[in-house]
């Protein structure tokens, strides 16, 4: 996948470059409007990152850009404004996503990804990992071509941990991914744990591999090796 | 006590002792003057009795005057002449009345005869109790006018204050209401209303420019946020890191985030402050609750919480985003400050909404809850949470309220009838 990152922040920037820089992805990054239609006019990509507040201009002219231009690249908008008009513009204008700051790195990952997904639903719907293979449109989820049934939450963990899959993600990201960051889950990620067992026991359940690993203190990693 | 009325007893006063002074004077200077009268009439019964004498040489008989009477008595040394008052008896009416009298002595054919006339001071008094009646009236009457004067005309005057007055206490600095210029000819009203529509300019203008300031400062915190956010994700990708170093970055973690809610806390309250969001629909509540049971299933079960739900179809016009805000805070509010095994009660009526919650075993402190950063002491909220329901309960003109009864710590928030649908 190729993605290209509008971001002025060098620090958030780079940072964003090297989580996505890796699971075959390439990334190229600049940090202004002028720098972004450059190489939109030039080049060609499979997602966009999109920062609204740029030093010479507001993000959305990428957006007018691309309409304009005909072109089919995927935006996720990165915004410090959790303003509903600037989602709903942003969405209205041709965005796909829109992931207000400060997020997890894993969130963003996952989102990309989930638009990636969206962009090939036509040609592949199934997502596989290994010995487990994912039905996206039927949310439906087999090992070794068994059917395991997950919860809700099971599902969209096991997704995230995919695109996740190598990175160790912290509870902190677990639980606003699952619960969503407006409800105020006062640090306590205990009960996080308890959807971790059992998806963890279902997947092992139906021999497939221990791909989850605790990592203490801070959160979960899903790893082939 | 009201500034005519303060007016109205000043001027009463006044015009009261004025007048009962005039009075006094009136009546002192009337009586002395028609005492002079009355004296000079008695001069001249006295030059008429000693001409009678000198022509007839003779005392003169009663009749001869008509109304006064003139009574001679033998004396053996001289009167000196002498007016005094007296009381008198009229004949024809056979009653005492207050009269004026003269005495002296008068010789004739070497006797000498002490003589009193007496004539009636009727005609006097009946004078001056007019007068005094005169008087009293327009005493009364100028009272009344001053009172009917003061109430009507005064108050009249005052209107623009009063109007100015309810204007400055329904004033309320988020609103965008305008001031509305009074049409009135006193100077002192136009330079005060101008003063207050500056004043009130200002206030909104200072307020606009600190809640602006507010969502630019919170605005502005984000990136930076972000910033540590996406160092922490690729910090613990590292995995030569010990156990202790991970608890750190989780404590940098939880702070984060806690900034973050508080930032986009605080964005909310401006923005429901600025009537931002007005993006109101036809919801039920009791789909709503449900889904938040489902949401906060996990929390309430890692406390043990036994949950009563009476819920009842109850549809509101409220926006989507406001009402999960709304609900999250109570809930989660309710879910973390209970007791371990404790009960969580949540009823819906047609008018109300309560969530009862066990706790601490004393009453919280209702007045201040509402208020900013005002939190518990081992809560790890943003203490922005309750003034945020407060402040959308507010918005749709809802009231919340809370209670502490029979060991329930009680939240109620009353739908307006208006918004009933």
């Amino acid at each position: 996948m190729k993605i290209l990152i509008i971001e002025d922040e060098q620090g958030l920037r780079d940072n964003i470059v090297s989580y996505l820089n890796e699971d075959g992805n390439i990334c190229e990054s600049c940090n202004d409007l002028a720098g972004a239609i450059s190489k939109l006019a030039s080049y060609s990509y499979d997602c966009v990152l999109l920062d609204i507040g740029l030093p010479d201009g507001e993000g959305f002219a990428v957006l007018n850009f691309l309409k304009k231009q005909m072109k089919e690249e995927s935006v996720l908008i990165i915004s410090a404004r959790n303003s509903l008009d600037d989602k709903v513009r942003g969405l209205n204008t041709g965005a796909d996503d829109y992931l207000t700051k400060p997020f997890h790195l894993a969130e963003l990952k996952a989102r990309v990804d989930a638009i990636f997904r969206r962009k090939a639903a036509h040609s592949n719907n199934k997502l596989v990992f290994n010995e487990i293979v994912i039905d996206l449109l039927g949310r439906e989820v087999e090992v070794n071509n068994e059917s395991i049934v997950l919860t809700r939450k099971e599902y969209d963990m096991l997704l995230y941990f995919i695109a996740n899959k190598g990175k160790v993600i912290s509870k902190n990201a677990i639980a606003e991914h699952l619960w969503g960051d407006e409800m105020d889950m006062h640090d306590n990620f205990d009960f996080i744990y308890t959807h971790i067992k059992n998806l963890r026991k279902k997947l092992l359940d139906a021999s497939a591999n221990d791909y989850l690993k605790s990592v203490y203190g801070i959160g979960y990693k899903f790893s082939a090796t | 006590m009201k500034l005519s009325a303060h007016y109205n007893k000043a001027s009463i006063i006044v015009s009261v002792t004025v007048l009962l002074a005039g009075a006094v004077i009136y009546f002192f200077a009337i009586n002395y003057i028609a005492r002079n009268q009355l004296d000079r009439d008695l001069d001249e019964e006295i030059g008429e009795l000693f001409e009678y004498i000198n022509t007839h040489h003779q005392l003169p008989k009663p009749v001869d005057f008509d109304e006064d009477q003139t009574t001679f008595v033998k004396t053996d040394h001289k009167v000196v002449t002498r007016f005094f008052d007296t009381t008198y008896k009229n004949p024809k009416e056979q009653k005492s009345e207050n009269g004026r009298a003269v005495e002296g002595s008068v010789a004739l054919n070497g006797v000498t005869y002490k003589f009193t006339i007496v004539i009636s001071r009727e005609g006097t008094e009946y004078l001056i109790q007019i007068i005094a009646i005169i008087t009293l009236i327009l005493m009364v009457s100028l009272v009344l006018i001053l009172f009917l004067t003061n109430r009507y005309v005064l108050n009249g005057l005052w209107q623009p204050f009063y109007k100015l007055l309810n204007q400055l206490k329904g004033f309320n600095v988020s609103e965008q209401s305008e001031h509305h210029l009074l049409l009135t000819k006193v100077d002192e009203f136009k330079e005060l209303d101008q003063a207050i529509e500056m004043m009130s300019l200002r206030v909104r203008d200072d307020f606009q420019n600190l809640k602006e300031f507010t969502e630019n400062a919170s605005h502005e915190m984000m990136t930076p946020l972000a910033v540590i956010t996406s160092k922490l994700d690729t910090l613990i990708q590292d995995e030569t890191l010990k156990p202790e170093q991970f608890e750190q970055i989780n404590d940098i973690y939880g702070a984060t985030s806690k900034l973050s809610r508080l930032n986009q806390s605080l964005l909310l309250l401006v923005k429901i402050e600025n009537n931002l969001i007005d993006d109101a629909e036809l919801l039920d509540l009791k789909d709503l609750l449900t889904e938040k049971f489902r949401q906060f299933q996990e929390l309430i079960q890692s406390k043990d919480l036994n949950l009563n739900a009476n819920l009842i179809s109850r549809k509101i016009t409220i926006s989507k985003h406001l009402i999960d805000i709304l609900l999250n805070n109570l809930i989660s509010n309710a879910i973390r400050h209970n007791t371990h095994g404790g009960e969580l009660s949540i009823t819906l009526f047609d008018d109300k909404l309560s969530i009862q919650n066990t706790g601490i075993a004393n009453a919280l402190n209702a007045e201040r809850m509402f208020d900013r950063f005002q939190k518990g002491k081992r809560s790890e909220g943003t203490g922005l949470g309750l003034t945020i329901v407060k402040n959308i309960c507010k918005m749709y003109g809802w009231e919340v309220a809370y209670s502490y009864h029979e060991s329930m710590h009680t939240f109620q928030i009353v739908f307006e009838t208006s918004i009933v649908l």
